[in-house]
Order: C-alpha cells, then structure tokens, then sequence
C-alpha cells in the first residue's frame, strides 16, 4: 500500500476512534463499572488508538517524505544570497508541497456542485493530529484522576438552592468522557477536513461539544450561561464564515482546498488553492475567473457568451473581483477570530473557564481555540495580502487587549484564559505578517506549555479547592512536583532561553515571531506597530506569568486553611504534567541532522508562499519578506535581544513585586486606579456588548412579538370585528328591508285575498254576470288590440 | 378508456389504498357499532391503521426492504410521475381521478404517513370524545396524502378543503382555553387562501387549452394515457387535437406543458393589465404562503399550536406547513413560471423576512410551545427562500446547478422540519401532560429530573438548530449558499439567522432542561418518559441522525426529479423569457462597437 492510500486510511481510523468510544458510552457508560468508572478506560483506549494511529502515519509521511536539512541550518547564506534560483530548487525539495486528498463520503451533489466529506493531508495534518492525540492522551489520564469526584454523589457548594442548602446530585463520570470523546472526534475532523464545507461541520461540533463541556456543572447558572454565551459568540463569527463560504461557493462552485479527482462520474475539477494560485502563474495570488465573472455579471450579461472568455483578462486587470476574494478572506478569518477568540470576539473564552480544568486544558488552550488558528494556515494560499494585514491587525490589538486583562486578574485560570487568548493574536499576528511557519510553529509549542500549564492550575485548584490567587503563595513546598512542571510552562512561555545557544520551546517559536513581525516592519514602515505590539506583548506575558507563578508558589502562604489542605496531586495527575514539561522543553529543538517542527512545517508550506509576495490593493501596497530572511542576519539578532531583553524586563518586575516585595502591588494598584480599574473591570466589553448587542436583540424580539399581537392580530381581529358588523347589517337589511318587503308581499296576497274572498258570494247569478262582463270586456281589448296593430 | 379495463392498472390499488384507507376506518368507527366506550379499541384501531398506511407508503418508496417488489415500486434515479392512476371522474369537465407520485411528492408522503403514525400513538393522552377525535384524525390523514398525490387540480382543491375541516374541529373541540379562537382563526385565514387558490384554479382552466400540446406532451403528462395500446393512444390525442372548442383541463402535469409554451395562453391573456399567468401566480401563492406560513400572514400558526393538542401540532408543523412549500413547487412554477421569475424577488423576500423575523419572535416568546411554533416559520422561511432562487439570475450564465441546490435544499428542509418540528412539539408536550403550563420561566432543572427524555429532547432541538450531524443543517447549509447568487442581501440575512437560531434554541434549553431545581408547579408530576413516550421520541430522533449524517437518502428520491424540472425551467428562461430581450441587447452591443 503506497503512503496515498496509507495515510487517509490511518489517520481516518485515528479520527474515527473517539467517535466509537462517544457512541459506547453513549449507551453503556452507566454501566461501565460501578458509577461508570470504566468509561475513563474507553475513551482514553480509544485516544490512545487514535495517538498510535498517528504516530503510525507520521512514520509511513517521514518515510515517504524525509525531512530535510532547510538552508536555515545549513550556513551558506552567502550562497542562498547568490544563487537564489537554484537555491530554491536545492534547498526546497518539497517546494511544490505534497499533500493527498480525496473524498470518503459525499453530502450532496447536483450538477457541477458537491460537498463531501473528504481528507486534506500534508506535512501539517500529521502533525496536527501527533499533537491533538498526545495532548488529549495526557488530559485523559489526568482527567481521569481530576474526575474522580464524580464518581459517588457531588455536593456542589456553588449551587444554592431555594430551600436552603447545596445541591446533591449523582456523579456524571462517564458523561465527561462521552463529552471529551465527541470532542477529539470533532477536533481531528478539522484537522482532517479536504474542503471548507467539512471545515464548517466540525467547527460547528468542536462549538457543541464546548458548550457540553463549559456546561458541564449545568446546576450552576454561571456555567450553563458561560455555555451558551460561547455557542452564541462562535455564531456571530461562523455569520462571518458562512459569507465567507457563500462568497466562493457562489463564484467557484467548490469548497475543496485541493483539486478534486474524477469520482462517480463527476469529472475531476481544480480546488481552491489551484484557483487561487494557479501554477501556471507561478502559484502567484491572482482573482479566479469564476470571481471576476460574478463581479463582470453586468457586463457578462451584455457579452455574447463566446466571446466571455476572451475578456476574463481585461476585467481582471480592471481589478473586478478583488473584492469578492477579500470577503471570502475576511469571512473565513471571522469564522477564526469567533473559535480563536480575537478581539472582538474573545470575550466567550476567559467565562468557558467555567468548565472543568482538564476541558481549558484541552479545549479552550491546546486544540479547539487553536483551530482558527490552524484554519487560517490551512486556508493561506486564498488569503490575499489585504486579508493577511486584517490577521495581523486583529492579532495585534487581541494580544495587547488580552495582556493587559491578565495583568491584574486573580483567579488563577483566566489569567490562563486570557494569557491563551492573547497568544493566540501573537499566532494570529505572525500568520498575518507572512510568518506562516513561525505562526503554526507556536501553535504547537503553545499547545504543549499551555496545556500543561492548565493542568498545573487544575492540580494547584484540585489541592486548594479555590482558583483565587489571592488565597495562595507558599505553595511550592508542598506541591513541588506542580510548582516545577509549571515553572517550565512559564519559562516556555515567555520564551526563555540563552540567546542564540539554546531555549525552551518557546523561545524558538516566539522569536521566529519576532523575527518575522520586524522584517515586516522593516518592509513596510507604515506597519512598524506591529513589531511594537510583539515586543511589548512578550513583557506583559513574562510579567503576568511570573506574577502567577510567585503568587502561587513563592513565599508565605496567604490563607492558612487553604495552605493546611494544600498537598500534592496523584501520580496519574502529576505524570501527565511531567510528560508536557518534558516536551514544553523540547518541541521547539532541531535535531542534528535537521529534524524538527520547523523543517517538517516547511514540508507543509503553502505553494507560492516561501519567497515571500507583495500586492494588496484596500489597504496600500504590501511587502510580505519571506519567511527564510527573517532567520538570517541582523533580523535574527535584533529580534532575538529585543525577546530576550523585553522578557527579561517582565520577569525581574513581576520579581520586584511579587517575589521580593520591593514594590508593592497595592500601591502600584492606587497610584493607577482609573487604569487598574478599567483593566479589572476587563475594558468592559462584557457591558458594552450587552448594551449593544444583547438589549437591543431582546428589543427588536420584542418588538416582533408585540407587532404580532399589536398589529397583525389587530388587524385580523379587526377584520373579523368588521365582518361581523357587516353581518348584523345584513341581517337587519334582510330582517327589515327583504324581509319586510316578502312580508308585506305576503300580507298584499293575503289582503288581497281576504278582498277578493267576498266576491265569493255564493249568488249564481252574479257569477253570470262577472262571466259576461269579463267576455265583453276581453272582446273590447281585443279588438282595440287588433285594431292598433291593423293600423302599425 | 374502458373503466372496468382501468380498474386493473396496476398502480390503482396502492396509491388509492395509501390515501383512502384511513378514510375507509374513519367511515367504519363512525358507525354506531362501534359503542362509543371502548376507547383502548378505537385508539389500537387508528393507529395499527396509520401504521399500515406507513407500511404501504415505505413499500411503494423502497420494495427492496421486503424483498418483493411492490405492485406500484417506486424507481429510484427516474424523475418523472410514477404509479400513476388515472380515472374519469366528472366527465363532463375533465376532472379525473389522477394520482401519481414523483420524487417531490414521494418523501413527504411517506413523512406524512410516518408522523400520523406517531401522531396517533401521541394521542393517548386524548380523553374528550375519542372516538370523534380518531375519526377525524383519520379523515385528516386522508386529506394530507391526497394533495400530495393528486395531478388534477380539482381533485388537489377536494382534498385541500378536506384536510381543512378535521383540522378546525381538531383545534376548536380537543384545544386549549381560547381554542375557538384559534380554530376559527385558523379556518378563516385557511379558508382565504382556498377561495383565492379556487379562483386561480378556473382562471387556468378556461384558459387552458390542450390542443396547444404536442401528442408528445398529451403523453407525458397523462391526459392520454401511455399504459394504453398505441392505437387507442393515437385516437385520443386525434379527439383532442380535432376538437372544434378549446379542450379545457385540470390536469397539473398539462397546465405545467401549457404554462410554459412559448406562446403559454396564460401569459398572453391580460387581466386588468396584468398577464394571466402573474394573477394566477400571486393567487395561488397567497394560498399557500398562508399555510407555509410566513409574515405577515403568520399569525394563525402560534395560536393554533398553542391551543392544539400535542399530536395534532405534530401534524401541524411536520405536515400542514409542507404543503405550502410544495404548491409552490409543484403548481406555481412549472404553470406560471414567467411569472414565478419576475416574483423571485417577492418569494424569495417573504422568506427572508420570515427567518429574520421568526427568528426574533421566537427569542422573545415567554411560552415553550409558541416559541417552537415561532421557530417553524423562521425554518420555513428556509424553505421559501430555497425555491425562489432558483428563478435567480435571469440575462446572465445559467447556473442551473445553484438554482437546483436551492430548490434540492428547500425540499430537504421542508423534510427535515418535519422531523425535528413534529419532534420539538412532542417534547414540549411530554412536558405539558406532566405539569400542565409551557412557561419558559417556570422550568428548569428538568435534565436531572426526567435525563433520558432530556437527552432525547436537546437532540431534538439541536436539530431545529441546525447542528451539523442533524437532519436540520443540510438544508439550511445548502439553502444558504445557493441565496448569494441571487442576492447578496438576503444571503447575508440569512446567515445572520444562525445567531438568532442558536440564541433562542440554547435560550430555551438553558430555562428549561439546565439549571438545579424545577421551579414550577406539580413538580412531583415530572415522571420519567414512559415507554410509549419514548417509541415516540426514539425514531424521531434516530431519523433526525439519520438523515443528517446521511442525507443521500432523501437526495436520492429528490434530486432527479427536481434537477429535471429546474433544468427544463432554466432551458424555458433561456428559450422564451430571453429570447426577446436578447435581440435588442445584442443592437445595443453592435451600437457601442460601431459608436467606438
């Protein structure tokens, strides 16, 4: 079996595993073991599967596809300066990006039109689900410590009942399972995904399965309210998304990324990208046909259908359908900006910390709000420059809003939630700024430290039975295994590491950030914002994270009763955490020999990218610099001592005020008060989208409403009212006038009857003589009669 | 034709049997020797019927699954009528008994005889008169299949008003508090649109005349018989084609070939300045958009849910409304179609507004069961707005593929909806017999009371949400997308739908299933669903998975039938709608070249 068939095959039946185990606990959980314990068993079998799986089709694409040495590593810059030509083709191998694709499953077909379930898969696919398995295989196994509470009856002391008293309900242990298992399944099908049309289905179960999860405690209002919240803001960007997909179904009449092959007598038809990118133009960015027709539809009318193709290329060059490919752009980046939680959709991710911790762990850091991030990089050869300056723009004030929120937040996990948030901008940003691979190159690393970094949080909340950071410090010597993994989780993410010799994870990816967000700033000086957001956000990250970590671990204990109960987590909870330090570590090191995330990504990078492009018509002309440059020369030493510098700044003032106390945070807190208070207070969007979106919806509902029964029904009423009158006229007209007149005809005959009767007399000889009256007086009619007709 | 000879067609029996068999127990329980006490009877007795009405329907769609073909088998993959049952009638007017079945009208008889039979395993809880209410349950169900089956107008009009009666005794004896109101309300605005629907029905008559067809088209659409010997064939078509008058007709599958000849009869008469055929158009749809329903003649649909029992909303939203939509499709635009395109814009508006404005009410209802039925004429601004695309974009490239996409997505919805709306009704009445009120804020905490019948019920109600995986998504997904070809406006309205959707469904499911404690009144009354309940619910919900994982299934009836007739409309537009625009357009090109 060649690696095309192989590899759908493996990663198909990777995806399709949580599924299975969704369905059997579905119907069996409650009787896997007393309380359903054994689900935890299943779903983490079937994750694990899933992991084994794709570790098996990593293998059968690195065989297939061996990662090679980039010119990066290779030091022969001078060389790649000169020979630019030929160093594409040396050095790039896989610039003509291999990816497989197909069609398993089709929804619905007509003519030309189809949407299917199908796969996509490339350098990034795999990786994708090497990471999502692994990362989900380690929340199972925590989880399935962290759960344990829900496996006898829960007093849930957040619920208040009208009578008095906490709520007591049975444990749901399986049900959390089941929930996480449709999640992986839904996750992996993004990732899978062959075409747009799949995209959306999963985007929208990924969103259904938050919801459960988010909703899990669904006795607490709070919780059932984070829930819909989260649906309901995900809408509002999928709003954004289905334009986005109305916009090329209705020019291209296909969602597929890739070209699609001749099935079931359907002929074989070019994908977006090649759309897009045809390679006859050197994968260069150009409006396809389909688009420009659509946008010519006024003069296509007018033009004789032989002669539409020959002015494709005129109406092109006027720049119709630029536009049309902006919109597309623009929505699908909404449909990511609602999942990624960008500004200003973010504000559903710090309340879904409602969940459970290991689901932030696992769906609202690692995976699901990674997949906007991982769909604009899946969907970047249509992404036009102009689209790409709105990522970057959104990116940019999403990790500074973002940032700064967490700078004074005190419950433990949405300072994760908001530190999640605005990591995302940064991989936003970065894939807005031309640095594809250093933007996918974080979402991986990010995946690891923040996943980790959570589960630290679930082990501190588990042991402590309080998110309130206030309450904690000191926590170090009694969680210490918690306390170490979790000092790692900060250090990658605030990119530490010795410049230029080695770092954590972090460090690799953020400085390719960097890096990147300063060549751009460099090319395009109107933009040089950027690279200023960039730099200030790694500041604010390393303060808020060490002020967490100081907070939590370091010096005394602030709440005795929570310091007494305070004890280290079980060893299925602490393993777990060990395995993504390890790995927050390492994930971002290149192997002698050029094995690394880096070179395998660049397997992945989309056709007509790598030397970087320019265009962009809304917004001013836009030079991306390719992505390569950013890693050479001054770029690369600039970018990685202003990271070092600024992260270095972050860490010594969180220090001076947390750690050693020589600035004291309450001062700090009074001398700034308007800021602290709008930054606590989280810039009020909460407020401003109730008073902006929610009040005036429930107007508007209202509004409809009583225009039904205030209006409508009025109206009906009405007309019933007036029918009704109209019917007692009537009536009285046919009591009165019709009646009367039958009536009086009535009584007319019978007077007159009663006249006539006394002719009756009984006399012979009257009657005789009305006979011979009557004879002569017809007899003189008629001759009068005859007599005027003679004459006429 | 000889009647005796025709009597033996073999498609009579089923398709006769389907429609008529409930009337036939109808007529039998309504004698008095069956007492009036013995209820268990008479329910047992109505529903083993509706279940053999299913039974013969899924025979006819799919024989394979007994292993015998049926005598009136239905052919996958063909998309013309099929068992069709011709007999004279009225004579004297033409009217037959014509019945046929085509991959339009198929589906939604089969959900027609599948939701009676769960309507009438729903009516248990029915005390009042029962043996009235089975009667006329059954009289219902007859008059629903056959407006789904009929080909002759007249006949379509019968059933139509046959379906109306039952339905106004249904609401107005076994409803709710202001139940008059609401039946007579629902008679009146029923009845209005079946006046304006009889008037356009003789307006197309007399106008019709069938010796316009071609001996082809007399054929195809069976005012000739083709079962019948070529030479029987040949003197039929000579009778019509010899006759000294115009030979008027009520057959649907003629006024259709009538209606879009190039020189249609129905678009050269002139009634008060407007063609015929735009009279004829409008009448009808005011007929049916009344039923669909959508704003502002909407109005009805609340009150009538609200005030009919649970089985009889079921019927309601899962059936009632699709005929509507299936008039639409099925006489609207293939006779009237220079009609149909000029008002796409009228079509395809009133359903927009509908979704958006549906969508808003709904949010706002403080009842469970109103805000459902608010959301039947959101979803089925769904269904208008699917079929009027497909008159989209005439003058420009024809793209019969998007129209067909709408029209595809139109029906699916329309059968979705029947799934998910009849099932969306019953969980609120589930609900309703146990603690007697439907006040959205007098709820929650049901989940952890009744779990099994919440599970059931948030599925239920996923799927009026449009989740993918649900039956409820396919169609709003490709209705969506086939919208922006048309118009740029009412697509992005009716995307904007989904936040309003998914607002008022997770809204109503937080109030009610969410949440720790019931607070409501006869808490002690919420029970677990009981079997019967649950042999209600499980298939709904199993088919709403079904058919949104799967979806082919239904594609497979619809799609050839209606690509057919979206294709010979789009081969009529080009043909007769352009051909007079087009010359005067290609002068104007000439005139800018020579002025260049």
């Amino acid at each position: 079996m060649d690696t095309a068939a192989q590899l759908p095959l493996l990663l198909g039946l990777a995806w399709l595993a949580p599924l299975a185990s969704f369905v059997a606990i579905l119907f069996f959980g409650p009787r896997m073991g007393p309380h359903g314990r054994n689900a935890a068993w299943v779903a983490t079998a079937a994750i694990v599967a899933s992991l084994v799986l794709s570790l098996f089709a990593a293998g059968a694409w690195l065989g297939a596809h061996p990662v090679q040495v980039s010119h990066h590593g290779s030091g022969d810059v001078a060389a790649a300066d000169t020979h630019a030509g030929d160093h594409a083709v040396d050095h790039h191998p896989v610039a003509d990006s291999v990816a497989y694709s197909g069609d398993w499953y089709t929804l619905y077909r007509g003519g030309a039109l189809r949407l299917s379930i199908g796969w996509y898969i490339d350098a990034l696919t795999v990786l994708m689900f090497v990471v999502v398995t692994f990362i989900a295989t380690c929340i199972h196994v925590y989880a399935s410590g962290y759960m344990h509470d829900e496996l006898h009856d829960v007093t849930d002391h957040e619920v208040h009942l009208s009578g008095g008293g906490h709520l007591h309900r049975p444990g749901r242990f399986p049900r959390f399972f089941q929930a996480l298992s449709l999640f992986c399944f839904s996750m992996l099908g993004i990732v899978i995904a062959g075409n747009l049309a799949m995209v959306f289905i999963f985007w929208e179960l990924v969103g259904i399965c938050s919801w459960f999860l988010i909703g899990f405690y669904y006795e607490r209002k709070s919780a059932s309210t984070a829930a819909n919240k989260a649906f309901i803001v995900n809408r509002v960007g999928d709003f954004g998304m289905l334009i986005g997909l109305m916009a090329l179904w209705g020019a291209l009449g296909t969602l597929h990324f890739a070209d699609s092959q001749a099935i079931d007598g359907d002929v074989a038809r070019p994908g977006l990208f090649s759309l897009v990118r045809p390679a006859a133009g050197g994968h260069a960015i150009r409006v396809p046909d389909g688009m420009v027709k659509f946008a010519a539809a006024a003069e296509v009318a007018k033009t004789p259908p032989a002669e539409v193709a020959g002015k494709i290329e005129d109406w092109r060059s006027m720049g119709l359908g630029r536009w049309l490919l902006l919109i597309a752009g623009v929505g699908i980046f909404c449909g990511c900006v609602g999942k990624s939680a960008q500004f200003p959709l973010f504000v559903w991710l710090p309340d879904a910390m409602e969940g459970p911790t290991p689901v932030s762990a696992l769906v609202h850091s690692a995976t699901m709000v990674a997949a906007g991030v991982y769909l604009v990089g899946r969907f970047y050869p249509v992404l036009t420059p102009d689209v790409l300056l709105v990522i970057a723009y959104v990116g940019a004030i999403t990790l500074f809003i973002a940032a700064t929120i967490a700078l004074v937040a005190t419950d433990i996990k949405r300072v994760l939630a908001y530190s999640t948030v605005s990591q995302l901008g940064y991989m936003m940003l970065a894939l807005g700024v031309g640095g594809w691979a250093a933007g996918l190159f974080h979402l991986v690393t990010h995946a690891f430290f923040k996943s980790l970094l959570f589960l630290c949080s679930g082990s501190v909340i588990h042991a402590c039975h309080t998110n309130d950071m206030r309450k904690m410090g000191g926590l170090a010597r009694v969680m210490p295994w918690t306390a170490g993994t979790m000092l790692v989780g900060c250090l990658a993410i605030i990119g530490a590491g010795v410049p230029f010799v080695i770092g954590l994870s972090g460090y690799y990816s953020k400085d390719a950030i960097l890096a990147q967000a300063l060549a751009f700033s460099r090319a395009n000086p109107a933009h040089s914002i950027l690279f200023v957001a960039v730099a200030g956000g790694a500041f604010l990250t390393a303060f808020y994270m060490f002020r967490l970590w100081f907070m939590t671990f370091a010096g005394e204990p602030r709440d005795h009763h929570v310091a007494e109960h305070a004890h280290e987590s079980p060893a299925v909870m602490v393993a777990p955490l060990v395995v993504l330090a390890v790995l927050a570590v390492v994930a971002g090191w290149t192997l002698p020999g050029g094995f690394g995330l880096p070179n395998l990504l660049e397997q992945a990078r989309p056709v007509g990218t790598a030397e970087g492009m320019t265009g962009g018509f809304a917004f001013g002309e836009l030079v991306f610099p390719a992505e390569h440059l950013s890693h050479e020369g001054a770029v690369h030493v600039t970018a990685t001592l202003t990271a070092f510098a600024t992260a270095a700044a972050g860490v010594a003032l969180a220090a001076l005020m947390y750690l050693l106390r020589i600035i004291s945070p309450a001062v700090v807190a009074t001398i700034f008060k308007p800021a602290y208070t709008f930054l606590a207070g989280r810039w009020y969007f909460d407020e401003l989208y109730h008073a902006m979106f929610v009040v005036p919806a429930l107007a508007v509902a209202n509004l409809a409403s009583g225009t039904d029964r205030g209006v409508i029904d009025r109206i009906i009423d009405g007309l019933a009212w007036t029918a009704r009158q109209l019917a007692g006229v009537d009536a009285w007209i046919d009591r009165t006038l019709v009646d009367g007149l039958v009536n009086a005809t009535a009584a007319a005959t019978w007077n007159a009857g009663i006249e006539l009767k006394k002719l009756q007399t009984g006399h012979l000889r009257q009657y005789v003589m009305f006979i011979v009256v009557g004879t002569v007086a017809l007899f003189v009619l008629a001759s009068l009669l005859f007599r005027t007709s003679l004459a006429g | 034709m000889d009647p005796a000879a025709s009597l033996t067609q073999p498609a009579l029996w089923p398709l006769t049997a389907i429609v008529f068999l409930p009337a036939l127990v109808a007529a039998v329980l309504s004698l008095p020797i069956v007492p009036r006490g013995r209820d268990e009877f008479i329910r047992w007795t109505t529903l083993l019927t509706t279940a053999v009405v299913f039974v013969l329907s899924v025979w006819m769609a799919w024989p394979q699954l007994f292993g015998a073909a049926g005598p009136a088998q239905f052919r996958l993959g063909e998309p013309g009528m099929q068992a069709v049952v011709k007999l004279p009638w009225i004579e004297a007017f033409g009217i037959e008994y014509l019945l046929g079945v085509d991959g339009i009208s198929l589906p939604l008889v089969v959900l027609t005889t599948f939701l009676s039979m769960l309507a009438a395993a729903a009516s248990w809880p029915i005390t009042k008169h029962v043996k009235a209410y089975h009667v006329l349950f059954l009289l219902l169900e007859t008059g629903m299949l056959g407006v789904f089956v009929s080909l002759d107008f007249f006949l379509f009009y019968v059933f139509w008003e046959v379906m109306l009666l039952p339905m106004y005794f249904l609401i107005g004896i076994w409803g709710g508090p202001r139940r008059e109101y609401a039946a007579i309300k629902f008679f009146l605005y029923t009845l209005l649109g079946s006046v304006l629907m009889l008037l356009a029905i003789l307006m197309l008559y007399f106008t019709s005349d069938l010796r316009q067809l071609s001996p082809e088209q007399l054929l195809a659409s069976h005012v000739v018989s083709p079962a019948l010997d070529a030479g029987v064939q040949a003197d039929a078509v000579r009778s019509i084609k010899d006759a000294r008058a115009p030979v008027h007709t009520f057959n649907l599958l003629a006024l259709a070939q009538i209606g879009q000849l190039p020189d249609s009869p129905f678009a050269a008469a002139r009634v008060w300045g407007m063609s015929l055929e735009k009279w004829a158009f409008l009448l009808l749809l005011v007929g049916f958009v009344i039923k669909v329903p959508v704003v502002p003649v909407h109005t009805w649909l609340p009150d009538a849910h609200v005030e009919a029992p649970t089985p009889i909303s079921m019927i309601l939203a899962g059936i009632l409304l699709k005929l509507g939509g299936y008039g639409i499709l099925r006489i609207c635009y293939p006779v009237c179609p220079g009609a149909g395109l000029d008002f796409a814009w009228l079509v395809c508006g009133l359903g927009v507004v509908s979704m958006v404005y549906g969508a808003f009410a709904a949010l706002a209802q403080k009842d469970f069961k109103r805000m459902v039925a608010y959301s039947s004429v959101s979803h089925m601004g769904y269904v208008m707005l699917g079929l009027g695309v497909w008159s989209a974009v005439a003058g420009q490239e024809y793209r019969w593929d998007a129209w067909a996409q709408g029209v595809n997505g139109a029906m699916f919805q329309m059968l979705a909806h029947g799934i998910s709306s009849a099932g969306m009704f019953f969980m609120v009445g589930v609900l309703y017999d146990r603690v007697h009120h439907r006040n959205l804020e007098e709820f929650g905490g049901i989940f952890n009371r009744m779990p099994v019948y919440s599970g059931l019920a948030i599925a239920v109600f996923f799927a009026g949400l449009g989740l993918p995986g649900l039956c409820g998504f396919i169609g709003e997904v490709l209705v969506t997308l086939s919208s922006w070809n048309y118009s740029r406006v009412l697509a992005v309205a009716s995307a904007f739908t989904v936040i309003l959707t998914a607002a008022y469904i997770l809204w109503a499911i937080q109030r009610v299933y969410l949440g720790a404690e019931y607070k409501g009144p006869h808490g002690d009354h919420l029970t677990p669903i009981t079997p019967r309940e649950l042999s209600i619910a499980a298939p709904l919900v199993f088919l709403a998975i079904l058919f949104g994982v799967a979806p082919q299934i239904l594609f497979n009836y619809v799609t050839p039938t209606v690509n057919r007739q979206v294709e010979t409309l789009a081969d009529w537009t080009k043909r007769v709608h352009d051909a007079p625009a087009a010359a005067p357009a290609v002068a104007k090109v000439g005139a800018d070249s020579a002025a260049r």
